[in-house]
């Protein structure tokens, strides 16, 4: 009798074997392009090595941070990847929209503590009504870069601007920037010192430095009539008056104008001698502008001993809607996610963490990525809304109607209201 | 119906059965679909939710939906009669008996071949307020500087002109043309005294009106359905810009796209391709009509 | 007299043309000398005319940037089979609406018109759904299929073609006995080179540029056309621009080749000619 089972058992457990060795395999996508989609390749490597269970395959998918046709149409056909790089950023939106798998089950199962080991503000942006949708995995914070050697030819004390001594206010920003500033013949600008609404100076940037909040997220409104908000626009209001707003306008178009090559912005060529910008203009300035004296503090406060402020991008990996694979997906988002992988991102990429545990890891960090690691202890992130894009595209019209001067800081952002508060209500309550 | 008539019904939908069968499997499933989601709100996952006529409502309320609709037609009224005039232009001049057309030809076409990054990278370089060519050339004629890039007022005529550079496309259907007419007719022209310009006005121009008709309503609908420029000008890194400055190059179906894709609103922007998909066939059917005066067809 | 007025017509239209060409040579040549500057070249503002120092090395770092020989052959592929279903489907579905005198032919003809004007991001989803149904997507099919089945922008160029063509052609041959698609064949089509020339390039010039198709079915990096390729110079914070500029030019290389080699079709005009009575 046992002999005849013990055939059929034996077959039965060869075949479960084999069943259960075979490894699931997950497709990643990701827009990303070289040098970083090779970081993100050696990563993708490491993780196929360390287990055999899930093995992944890296697909470069061209892209942008906004445009998810490719995702939705594909995801809808039911071709979509199981894994997929989002701008963290919009994971309230695509949540909303029905796009991605709400992680929160599988967290519990593996790890219900999770969002402990996350900096909060990274973590907050995953989540939309309670739940988690994305899990973060870099960061990048912006901060005032300030080239010394121009600075100084153009007789200006350059030790006000080292860090050490805190950030720098608003009016002594202005003085700085006035020294810099020439104009030629014909009464244009060949540079300034500063233009607060290029690169990163956005709505969001000077917004947080007035101390003002964007969105109400209980009471489910968008605020951008928020007294810091106007004053921040106010800010760039002014300064665009003081140079003149058309002459800035000719400016910017001169000298920065769509699609501007690498080696043509302002900052390596000295158009201008300031400017707000992210953690990873670094590489930027070592691959174009090596031989620059330059460095980097705090962005401006308004008035002395104000704290410092900043706000924090970044990308997420999520696990999109009818994955054939969600839990092999979740397993390869938690380890790239996770210290291991963002420990050989940042060492790679040199680009931010969101685990703190590695936040606190000196080695990492070298040069002025230092600094920007500071930042990261106050750094601000955007409100997490299921109209995030409406919301920054409609406040980036009120701000180009402000810095041309064309508009008042509250008549602008009052239209920001009427334009972005319906569409949000068609998501209260959002928690 | 007469045996003629049923004979030559048969073979006109013959001829036509590729179109029929294309039109029904990919045409009228999308235009249906799309007309029921412009009644509803839809993100593009789960249960489109019947709405009525919300997002219509929501279309006139729109402040971008009116921008965005007049940037497309004033970009239309100037591009098409400009693109005509350039277009034939250019295609009178490949057909000229040199002998190193074949050489003038190509490089005529060439820039409406140029993939569009391409093109833009070099219309940015052109049109720089101080150092492009562009400003230069005006300069020589007195004209004041003008912010092609940066001033909302002249953003469009900069795309405008940017298009003409794609004039060579248009251009090899005027050129195939001006080689259909026949050879003998203004062989007896010219013999009959008739100069170049009698020539051009009283033969061929109305010989080719069919063709011009075509360029006006080619051009009318890739005009209101200009796109590719302001994707890739607005294509900015860490979130978006606007489309041009104080959004003067925001066109009609890029913000659709945006509508869709961007902001997740699937059903408003069905209801916006519903309305320009109207607006569009009226203005094609009032040129039609118009044209009945003026087009001539099979010269015999 | 006559050598007068011919030496006299020859200047003028050299002029008008050299002008001509030399604005529209400036993007081509801008592309060209962009590609073969150096990235400290790049930095000089106002941009420097010609490349002072060409790299030329600048095209084999484009080439090999991205699998270049995998995304050409792939372009390739897509290309010829779109521009041979253009021609194909359009010439026969243009002469069944020019040609031939059918009851309704106009109403059907404008409703194929009105195609023309239907914006595509919104049927991008539902054709999508689709091609997902049956499969396809991943694979080239949703790209060359429909080009079988004819494009409204084609039908109506033809189709204005046609009926520029005397009728007395077609009705000769009728009395002789021959049915519609001998006629078609033997007669018609000979006289259409110009327009099946136009349609040709046309077709094949936009499957050859079109990114947005290719972007939104295909999903497997073998398949990528160099259409999509050239996006991949482009990154989050960085342009790889003398590499994009060298790489658009060998993108464009192609195109100009093959459109020498069809302009002849435009030497030779639909000329009508002898016709007996």
């Amino acid at each position: 009798m046992k002999r005849a089972l013990l055939l059929p058992m034996l077959f039965a457990l060869v075949l479960a074997s084999g069943l259960a060795a075979a490894p699931t395999q997950i497709t990643f996508w990701t827009n990303f392009t070289p040098p970083f989609s090779d970081y993100l390749q050696k990563m993708v490597d490491a993780y196929n090595a360390s287990q055999s269970a899930v093995q992944a395959k890296l697909v470069q998918v061209p892209g942008s941070e906004t445009d998810i046709s490719k995702l939705m149409t594909a995801v809808r056909g039911g071709t979509g990847p199981d894994v997929y790089m989002l701008d963290r950023f919009t994971t309230a939106e695509r949540a909303a929209a029905g796009v991605l798998t709400d992680l929160s089950p599988f967290i519990k199962k593996s790890e219900p503590k999770l969002a402990d080991s996350y900096l909060p503000f990274a973590w907050a942006e995953s989540q939309f009504q309670g739940k988690t949708f994305s899990l973060p995995f870099d960061t990048d914070t912006r901060a005032l870069y300030y080239r010394a050697d121009l600075l100084k030819a153009a007789g200006v004390d350059v030790s006000v601007l080292d860090p050490k001594n805190g950030p720098i206010t608003i009016d002594q920003l202005k003085a700085i920037a006035a020294k810099y500033d020439k104009k030629d013949a014909s009464g244009e600008y060949t540079q300034l010192g500063f233009v607060p609404q290029y690169n990163q100076g956005w709505h969001y940037t000077w917004g947080f430095a007035y101390g003002g909040k964007f969105a109400d997220l209980k009471a489910g409104k968008v605020t951008p009539t928020d007294p810091g908000v106007v004053a921040g626009f106010q800010f760039l209001y002014d300064w665009s008056k003081n140079l003149g707003p058309q002459k800035v306008s000719t400016f910017l178009s001169t000298f920065n104008p769509p699609n501007v090559p690498p080696e043509q912005e302002m900052l390596v060529t000295g158009k201008v001698a300031m400017c707000v910008t992210g953690d990873w203009y670094i590489a930027n300035m070592a691959q174009y502008a090596p031989n620059a004296d330059y460095g980097v503090t705090y962005i401006p406060v308004p008035k002395k001993g104000d704290k410092p402020s900043t706000w924090a991008g970044g990308w997420s990996f999520c696990v999109p809607q009818g994955a054939k694979n969600a839990a092999a997906g979740f397993d390869f988002c938690k380890w790239m996610a996770g210290p291991v992988g963002q420990k050989m991102y940042v060492q790679l990429s040199s680009h931010l963490p969101t685990i703190k545990a590695l936040m606190d890891d000196k080695s990492l960090f070298s040069g002025k990525h230092e600094f920007f690691r500071q930042t990261l202890a106050f750094a601000s992130s955007r409100p997490a809304l299921p109209v995030g894009g409406l919301y920054w595209d409609a406040l980036t019209a009120a701000q180009n109607d402000v810095t041309d001067n064309v508009a008042l800081p509250k008549d602008a952002l009052a239209k920001v209201i009427d334009k972005v508060q319906p569409q949000l209500n068609k998501f209260l309550p959002l928690q | 119906m007469t045996r003629t008539e049923r004979r030559n019904l048969r073979n006109g939908l013959l001829f036509i059965s590729p179109w029929i069968f294309g039109f029904i499997a990919f045409q009228v499933y999308p235009i249906l679909y799309s007309l029921r989601l412009s009644f509803s709100e839809y993100s593009g996952f789960g249960v489109p939710a019947f709405t009525g006529l919300a997002n219509f409502k929501q279309m006139f309320a729109d402040d971008l939906f009116w921008k965005s609709a007049y940037n497309t037609l004033y970009y239309t009224a100037l591009a098409v009669p400009i693109g005509v005039v350039v277009a034939l232009a250019i295609a009178i001049a490949m057909n000229q008996k040199v002998r190193e057309v074949a050489i003038y030809r190509a490089i005529l076409y060439i820039p409406s071949i140029l993939p569009i990054f391409a093109l833009s990278f070099v219309w940015v370089v052109f049109l720089n307020p101080r150092y492009g060519l562009f400003n230069a050339f005006w300069h020589i004629f007195g004209l004041p500087m003008v912010d092609w890039i940066g001033n909302p007022a002249w953003t469009k005529l900069s795309i405008v002109l940017m298009a003409q550079l794609g004039a060579g496309g248009p251009a090899l259907i005027f050129l195939a043309a001006l080689r259909g007419i026949p050879k003998e007719i203004l062989e007896s022209a010219e013999i009959d005294g008739a100069g170049t310009a009698k020539k051009f006005f009283r033969i061929t121009l109305p010989l080719i009106t069919p063709v011009i008709l075509y360029d006006i309503i080619l051009g009318l609908s890739m005009g209101l359905q200009v796109f590719t420029q302001a994707y890739i000008l607005s294509s900015g890194a860490a979130g978006t810009t606007t489309a041009g400055p104080r959004n003067s190059l925001l066109f009609y179906v890029f913000y659709l796209y945006k509508s869709a894709f961007q902001y997740t609103q699937m059903g408003y922007a069905a209801a916006l391709s519903w309305i320009l998909f109207l607006v569009s066939v009226l203005l094609a059917l009032l040129i039609f009509r118009w044209s009945k005066s003026w087009v001539h067809y099979d010269i015999s | 007299m006559e050598g007068q007025s011919v030496g006299h017509s020859r200047i003028l239209p050299r002029i008008f043309l050299a002008v001509m060409c030399l604005v529209y040579i400036m993007p081509f040549f801008q592309m060209i000398t962009t590609s073969l500057k150096s990235s400290t070249e790049l930095m000089q503002i106002p941009p420097t005319v010609f490349a002072v120092h060409p790299v030329w090395k600048n095209y084999l770092d484009a080439i090999n940037y991205i699998p270049f020989g995998r995304f050409l052959a792939n372009s390739l592929i897509i290309t010829a089979a779109v521009t041979v279903g253009a021609v194909l489907s359009n010439s026969l579905i243009a002469y069944g609406f020019s040609k031939i005198q059918w009851k309704g032919r106009e109403v059907v003809f404008y409703i194929a018109l009105a195609t023309m004007f239907i914006p595509f991001p919104v049927t991008i989803v539902a054709l999508f759904d689709i091609f997902a149904k049956l499969h396809w997507v991943n694979t080239f099919l949703p790209i060359i299929v429909p080009a079988f089945f004819g494009q409204a922008f084609y039908i109506f160029l033809m189709r204005q073609f046609l009926l520029g063509l005397p009728q007395e052609l077609s009705d000769a041959a009728f009395i002789d006995g021959a049915n519609e698609l001998q006629i078609f064949r033997r007669i018609i089509l000979p006289l259409m080179k110009p327009s099946i020339a136009v349609v040709a390039i046309f077709a094949g010039v936009n499957a050859w540029n079109d990114f947005l198709t290719p972007l939104l079915y295909l999903q497997n990096e073998q398949l990528y056309p160099l259409s999509i390729g050239l996006q991949f110079f482009r990154s989050e914070h960085n342009v790889a621009y003398s590499l994009l500029m060298a790489a658009s030019t060998l993108v464009v290389l192609p195109v100009i080749v093959i459109f020498l080699c069809f302009q002849r079709f435009f030497v030779e005009g639909a000329t009508v000619g002898s016709l007996k009575g």
